[in-house]
């Protein structure tokens, strides 16, 4: 159970909704609310901005594609045993 | 990748590239045989011709006090870093990925310079820094909010065979067909 209560997406402001939007489409799934990392990381959006704008730039295709880019994520987060 | 045969390539490559670290990054200098028996040279000749290198990486050099071990050890290592469904050069990025992730030196160094002499560029390097980096930072996040997983339902389920599997079974109902007591 998280340690902290995730505010759900209508609490946020409306330009975080539209992120909320942009992940969406980003991860072509259509949401029943945002997910909780999204949530959290719009909890100051100053760093979120900074932060998502980094993790799109990782792994919008270059010379690897999305894919192999997934496929390395998934190494990293089971390495970090992290369920998430 | 919509079926799991990449999925195990990847898990059992991850824990190879785990074993080799875990020895090359102790101190065990003092296990390298200073002469090496003649079939462990054997074995040594396949891996520096899989490398293309002169040298034997010091994962290898430490076990070679026992050739048997050395050679299924190397075996081992050869077959998960081969090309099959995931190509040698994503393999060595994977690698890669994992020795940057648990901070070994020995692995970082094989495995950057593997992705190099395979044809992959500083751009390449780069995307896969940055997503080893970002999934470090967004799973220390998770885990310190101990955040529930919540996005499980974007990969489709596929019922491909894994390799060397027999297809599993694929349900004959509908999970709404069951009753509703069913787990």
């Amino acid at each position: 159970m998280p340690t902290v209560r995730l505010r759900d997406a209508s609490e946020y402001p409306e330009p975080i909704q539209k992120l909320f939007e942009a992940a969406k489409a980003w991860f072509k799934y259509d949401f029943a609310e945002p997910p909780a990392m999204s949530r959290v990381m719009a909890w100051d959006p100053e760093l979120g901005a900074f932060h998502g704008r980094a993790m799109k730039r990782a792994m919008t295709p270059g010379e690897w594609t999305r894919a192999e880019k997934e496929m390395v994520a998934a190494v990293v987060s089971g390495v970090n045993a992290c369920a998430y | 990748m919509a079926d799991d045969a990449p999925w195990y390539e990847a898990a059992l490559l991850v824990g190879v590239t785990n074993a080799l670290n875990v020895v090359a990054d102790s101190p065990l200098e003092s296990l390298e045989p200073a002469r090496p028996s003649a079939e462990a040279e054997a074995v040594f000749a396949e891996i520096r011709a899989f490398y293309d290198r002169a040298d034997v990486p010091t994962a290898f050099r430490r076990v070679a006090g026992d050739p048997g071990y050395l050679a299924d050890l190397w075996g081992a290592t050869r077959r998960v870093f081969a090309d099959a469904r995931l190509t040698r050069r994503h393999k060595e990025a994977l690698a890669f990925a994992v020795s940057v992730t648990t901070r070994s030196s020995f692995g970082t160094a094989l495995h950057l310079g593997e992705m190099r002499r395979l044809g992959v560029g500083e751009r390449g390097v780069m995307e896969v820094l940055g997503v080893t980096q970002m999934f470090s930072s967004y799973t220390k996040i998770a885990d310190t909010l101990q955040l529930e997983p919540d996005m499980g339902d974007i990969a489709a389920v596929d019922h491909s065979p894994a390799p060397g599997g027999a297809p599993p079974a694929r349900p004959t109902h509908s999970p709404a067909a069951r009753s509703p007591e069913a787990p």
